[in-house]
């Protein structure tokens, strides 16, 4: 067992909850958080940066007088517990100067439990020089092309071990290990700027060891990633405003789920918490279980279990267990993500997706594992073989939709003509646009299990103030008829 | 001084150990502190509310042209203690670099309005409570929906280092977001200042709520090339985006829009300085390596006159250090953009149309192509179409894909009034704000619309 002790800690925590049900709370809970991360940038043959980071600290969330407070400290002490246990509190009973109910949380079995991410290779026993050479290497071998501007080569491992303690007599334990990271070129010329990566931006990312970067294969792609940055310089444009089948690679497929499922099936937005700034979501509750999200081949699973995915834990950070379900089967929309209090909304019981980005951040609903499951189409030449025309699109480069989730534009790093089920000339600048059912619903081959991949979004900005998360999403290759191709000239 | 607040003495103490502790040629402390407090409301009432004190010391070694970073938040002799020889770790096992130059020798620093007022360090939760109350209600008098926050945040910044470099600074702000909602349609309105007496929030209830009233019921106006009224929540974007593209590395790396082009025309008549002494901004005289800052004009009439640089960027393109280190190392950017005011009215701005789009704020703006500054984005909370100079109807709102720099190609009008907002604040940090006016442009190309 590595998970840490935490007997300071959940002294600490006891004396906070027991300050805060003194001032009156009726609810409060109290995560400490430990979070060290080491990344690193090879740039153009030099280390750029290298950083090892270390945060320590706690959170107290309590409720009083039927409405919310939080307050967090870096400070490890017992008269700083006291502090912030009642300063919680306070805000709390602030809070309550807008009240129109009573905040209620739906019920959670309260346990005593641990968890770890499986992991063989634990990335902060290995040296500072095994894990650099790694990229100095790739990065080496991608400026053995001629015709590059910049070059980099990133990584970054991550862990957090955080203990969880609420006044109802949770106490659970747990430890995440996290690595990342990726290659990149850059070729300037003929008025563009393109870019080549692998295996997805300098931003692929899972829960696990360092064996999740080195079954990446980063120093034999180099040369091809390479390669293509600068084949794009000369690459034709993507046609304009045209409407054709479009075949969407896996890690583009991950960030579309990403965008138009993850997010709109987030209860808070569907309830307006986030009306004013990420948005809410067209999957209001009324559509729960009836509305037609995409066509019969769409299958999206939320799972908090998932190998490797970056939502996958023990617990989330209000004590509920991690689980699995479904957001749309066979093409209807049938689950949301939830927390316990917009659970209650409901009336039904959490699924387990509050997740806080460290200490000093409450808790909000976040994606865990939102994958696309894979269908029976084969392998991506398979799919490409079954199609008469159209282009794939690979790793994106541009992302954006709109408030309601609604209106979508994605952009991708590189594109290929397909023609009579061939992959035939490269693309540059590719971009597609549409409306979120509408796309989905368009759906009609998704590839088979050998082409799925966990994928992750490390990055995932929300709330305010802000939190950044790491979410998981699986995805295959997939086609999809009748898209809106090529926006820009 | 506040309770929230570290201070010099503190926080230069805390540097001095972490200095001394570094085992190399040279050593540099950043240490950020930051008490942020925010509540948030939605469907008119508080539903988050939330408040932290974090403070974090980031060491820098140097052994030979070799360098690496360490960052903590343990400011114990021992967490001060382990970050250092972290870093000199690091450090000495980092390969060689030839075009490092070293940490920058300290220069001096000039003064800068003080950008700290007491009473914001000192708001209490129920200030801001009874802020987000006042939105709420205002919106709740006329049936309306009230979502946003009211924020008070005090942040300290400091930098050391072993060659004698030594500068600090406290700030506030506060502010205040509201997004007034109706049954079909919505408005939004912000005010930021750094001085929570000061904050407009009457104001911010008046702007969303009125603007909400006539954003129901939108219509569906074809995408297409129209002129446009931008707001200065709209404008704020652009200013982002391209000040982005104005920096030294930005040049270097092949993705600047000025790049090869200064001293040529780049935009119409704008001019865009960067002012970290503008005392109505959130002035701070130094950079994240307690550089002096410089205030330069970026464009002038136009015209491409100057980029920023931190000391790794100067030193690499034989250039100037500007002093406009980012937190991040090795990512010179503006932080104190004002886009100079013109000589209209917004009305008169809305006026001079003869059939356009009004647009309030932009939402989920990226990159498409970062070489042309093409971006693009949706339109949200007040979308109208004007005709004949006046607002006609609301709108649904429209994607857009567009080169900033080639919409500020037709200038059409520039309001008088400068708005002070700061740029949507992320994992912990504020580290930019912009003074923005309202803009008319003659030509801003709309790729598609949505349902709402």
């Amino acid at each position: 067992m590595t998970i840490p002790a935490f007997a300071v800690e959940r002294d600490l925590a006891k004396r906070a909850l027991d300050t805060a049900r003194t001032r009156g709370a009726t609810y409060a809970d109290v995560r400490f958080v430990r979070r060290d991360e080491e990344n690193a940038l090879v740039k153009n043959g030099r280390l750029d940066a290298v950083d090892r980071s270390d945060s320590f600290g706690f959170g107290v969330r309590a409720m009083a007088d039927g409405a919310w407070g939080f307050a967090a400290s870096q400070i490890v002490a017992a008269q700083e517990a006291d502090r912030v246990g009642a300063l919680a509190v306070e805000i709390a009973k602030a809070s309550a100067l807008t009240k129109k109910r009573d905040a209620t949380l739906a019920p959670v079995d309260a346990v005593r439990a641990t968890y770890e991410t499986p992991l063989d290779v634990d990335p902060f026993t290995l040296s500072f020089d095994d894990r650099l050479k790694l990229l100095m290497n790739a990065e080496a071998r991608m400026r053995e092309r001629k015709g590059l501007r910049t070059t980099r080569a990133a990584y970054a491992v991550w862990r957090e071990d955080k203990l969880f303690v609420s006044s109802e007599g949770a106490d659970i334990a747990q430890r995440l290990t996290e690595v990342g990271g990726g290659i990149a070129a850059e070729a300037v010329g003929n008025g563009e700027l393109q870019i080549r990566t692998y295996p997805d931006g300098l931003r692929y990312q899972n829960a696990g060891g360092w064996e999740i970067l080195t079954r990446w294969d980063l120093i034999g792609n180099a040369e091809r990633v390479a390669d293509e940055a600068v084949a794009l310089l000369s690459a034709k444009p993507c046609p304009q405003d045209t409407i054709t089948s479009v075949i969407l690679s896996g890690n583009q497929l991950s960030l579309h789920c990403h965008e138009s499922c993850g997010h709109p099936i987030e209860l808070d937005r569907a309830l307006g918490s986030e009306a004013a700034f990420a948005g809410t979501s067209f999957l209001t509750p009324d559509k729960l279980g009836t509305f037609r999200y995409g066509s019969s081949q769409v299958n999206i699973r939320i799972d908090a279990t998932s190998e490797g995915g970056l939502g996958t834990f023990g617990f989330d950070d209000e004590g509920v267990p991690a689980s699995e379900g479904w957001a749309v089967k066979e093409g209807i929309f049938v689950g949301y993500l939830m927390s316990r209090e917009t659970a209650a909304a409901l009336g039904t019981r959490s699924n387990g997706t509050m997740r806080a980005d460290g200490w000093a951040r409450v808790p909000i609903i976040r994606m865990t594992n939102v994958s696309v499951m894979p269908g029976d189409a084969g392998t991506l030449d398979d799919l490409i073989a079954d199609t008469d025309d159209g282009i794939l699109m690979d790793t994106n480069r541009s992302w954006s939709i709109d408030d309601k989730r609604f209106n979508f534009q994605f952009g991708t790093e590189v594109g290929w003509e397909i023609k009579n089920g061939k992959r035939r000339d490269m693309v540059r600048n590719p971009t597609y646009t549409g409306l979120t059912p509408e796309f989905w619903g368009s759906c009609d081959a998704i590839c088979s299990e050998s082409e799925w991949v966990m994928w992750g979004t490390p990055n995932c900005g929300k709330g305010q103030p802000g939190q950044g998360a790491h979410t998981g999403h699986g995805a295959a290759p997939a086609r999809f008829r009748d898209v809106r191709v090529g926006v820009i000239k | 001084m506040s309770g929230v607040l570290f201070g010099d003495r503190e926080l230069h103490a805390i540097a001095e150990r972490a200095l001394r502790a570094a085992k190399g040629d040279q050593a540099e402390a950043l240490i950020i502190g930051k008490t942020g407090s925010l509540t948030r409301f939605a469907n008119s009432a508080i539903h988050q509310n939330v408040t932290s004190r974090e403070a974090e010391l980031r060491v820098r070694v140097v052994v030979g042209t070799r360098r690496a970073t360490a960052t903590t938040n343990r400011l114990d002799a021992d967490g001060i203690r382990r970050a250092a020889e972290l870093a000199s770790d690091l450090a000495r096992r980092a390969p060689e670099d030839p075009t490092y130059p070293g940490l920058p020798a300290p220069r001096p620093i000039p003064s800068a309005p003080s950008a700290y007022v007491e009473k914001t360090a000192e708001a209490t939760p129920l200030d801001r409570a009874r802020a987000a109350k006042t939105l709420c209600d205002k919106a709740s008098a006329v049936k309306l929906i009230a979502a946003g926050f009211v924020a008070t945040n005090v942040q300290e910044i400091a930098v050391a280092s072993t060659l004698g470099t030594w500068a600090y600074a406290p700030q506030t702000y506060a502010e205040a977001q509201i997004a007034a909602i109706g049954d079909d349609g919505s408005a939004f309105a912000q005010r930021v200042s750094t001085d929570v007496t000061s904050l407009d929030v009457e104001g911010a209830a008046a702007e969303a709520v009125g603007k909400a009233a006539i954003a129901q019921h939108p219509r569906d106006l074809a995408p297409d090339t129209y002129e446009v009224v931008l707001t200065p929540y709209a404008v704020r974007d652009m200013v982002g985006f391209l000040g982005m593209q104005l920096s030294g590395l930005a040049v270097e790396e092949g993705r600047s829009f000025v790049g090869g082009k200064i001293g040529q025309k780049v935009t119409g008549p704008i001019t865009l300085v960067e002012d970290p002494y503008d005392s109505r901004s959130i002035p701070r005289a130094f950079d994240f390596e307690g550089q002096p800052s410089e205030r330069l004009t970026l464009i002038e009439d136009g015209v491409a006159r100057a980029v920023v640089y931190d000391s790794v960027t100067a030193h690499r393109n034989n250039a100037v250090n500007t002093g406009h280190a980012q937190p991040f190392v090795g990512l010179p950017a503006p932080m104190h953009v004002r886009l100079e005011a013109g000589d209209k009215t917004r009305e008169q701005l809305v006026a001079a149309v003869k059939k356009g789009v009004l647009v309030t704020r932009f939402h989920y703006t990226r990159w498409v192509h970062q070489l042309r500054t093409i971006v693009t984005g949706m339109t949200r909370d007040g979308t109208f179409a004007i005709l004949d100079g006046e607002i006609a109807h609301p709108v649904k709102n429209f994607r857009f894909t567009q080169s900033y720099h080639e919409a500020l190609g037709e200038v059409r009008g520039i309001s008088k009034d400068l708005s002070l907002l700061v740029t949507g604040e992320q994992f912990g940090l504020m580290t930019s704000c912009q003074r923005v006016p309202a803009l008319h442009l003659g030509a801003f190309t709309f790729t598609g619309a949505t349902r709402y």
